[in-house]
């Protein structure tokens, strides 16, 4: 994975994890992993389809799920219910798709797809040939991966269909 | 979730079946679900991003994986390794793309994401406030089923990935005290 493409999503996690929490978020060790990843409890998975092509997850514990969706909310969750889901979701959504403007700020665009949510520990879980670069991120409620395998969407276009990608200027949104 | 966005899927996945692995294909009954995925023995995910957005699921047992993946790649596997998952994605992956060209042939235009591929049983998959219209596909190497949890937007409509975030306002220029 190029490691180019690391930089927008550690900054993006980390600025919006400092905003919302109001303390700093320590950034783990890096590795680079080639085996399939074992779920935690609560993975959000989404894609990016573009200049940059691959997948990216972010994977936390139930507690930490319940702690983040709490604190970006802003009620208590006791559990993880439909609401806290799609809070921890639109975390993940938010952390891509800034760290997606970034990306496309440096000249690689591209789109991100929507959420989905895997809740369950011990599934497995392949991004087949694309390694996963894991960075472990730690805040005052516990620990947050972010598992990126991403490349440059070059090759990937000989597997998908033929088809314009509809280009955004991220930067002209709003005008 | 629109059901003109149901056909060319099925279309996609009866074609493909029938020139990959020459099986005719029985369409079970049609249904929507609100509630999360249980996962079965393997899920491949795919996501769709453009006119049409959203994300397909392939979920089989692992006979039924392994009986497609055989007679696709013409050798015999009897476990779930990289080749065969790899397989299964390519499998999802030809599917999801030819039903995209169908779309484009109505005007909506879209990509697919690169294949995600997910093993074991009884995980809960949530496309949080996307009902998932559920098709099973009976084949004579075992039953295949898609989910699909699609959307529309007006055709050239730029994507926007705000679109989705409601509850949480992204900053636009993050101050960290």
């Amino acid at each position: 994975m190029n490691v180019k493409f690391l930089n927008p999503f550690v900054s993006s996690a980390h600025d919006i994890l400092s905003l919302e929490m109001h303390e700093l978020v320590e950034r783990g060790d890096l590795r680079l992993d080639h085996g399939s990843y074992q779920t935690d409890d609560v993975t959000v998975i989404i894609s990016l389809v573009g200049a940059v092509d691959g997948t990216v997850f972010y994977s936390m514990s139930k507690e930490v799920a319940v702690g983040l969706a709490s604190v970006l909310m802003g009620e208590k969750f006791d559990s993880l219910d439909r609401l806290a889901q799609s809070g921890v979701a639109e975390l993940g959504n938010v952390i891509t798709g800034q760290a997606s403007m970034k990306l496309a700020e440096a000249g690689f665009e591209s789109n991100i797809s929507t959420p989905s949510l895997i809740i369950g520990k011990g599934a497995t879980i392949s991004t087949l040939e694309f390694p996963r670069l894991v960075v472990p991120l730690t805040t005052s409620i516990g620990s947050l991966t972010i598992h990126l395998a991403l490349r440059e969407g070059l090759q990937s276009n000989l597997k998908t269909p033929e088809l314009e990608v509809p280009k955004v200027d991220f930067l002209q949104k709003g005008e | 979730m629109d059901a003109k966005l149901l056909n060319p899927f099925i279309q996609a996945a009866v074609e493909v079946l029938k020139a990959e692995v020459d099986t005719d294909v029985t369409r079970g009954e049609i249904s929507m679900q609100k509630s999360s995925l249980t996962s079965d023995d393997i899920t491949v995910l795919i996501n769709l991003v453009g006119d049409v957005y959203g994300v397909v699921m392939y979920g089989m047992q692992k006979n039924t994986c392994l009986n497609l993946v055989s007679k696709i790649m013409g050798q015999e596997f009897t476990e779930l390794n990289s080749l065969a998952q790899s397989g299964m994605a390519e499998l999802g992956n030809v599917i999801s793309g030819r039903a995209t060209i169908r779309f484009s042939e109505t005007g909506y235009k879209s990509n697919i994401s690169t294949p995600t591929v997910l093993t074991g049983n009884g995980i809960e998959i949530s496309t949080l406030d996307f009902p998932r219209i559920v098709v099973p596909l009976e084949t004579q190497f075992g039953i295949l089923t898609v989910h699909l949890a699609l959307r529309t937007k007006n055709p050239g409509e730029p994507h926007n990935p705000d679109e989705f975030i409601s509850l949480i306002k992204a900053p636009l220029s993050p101050k960290v005290s």
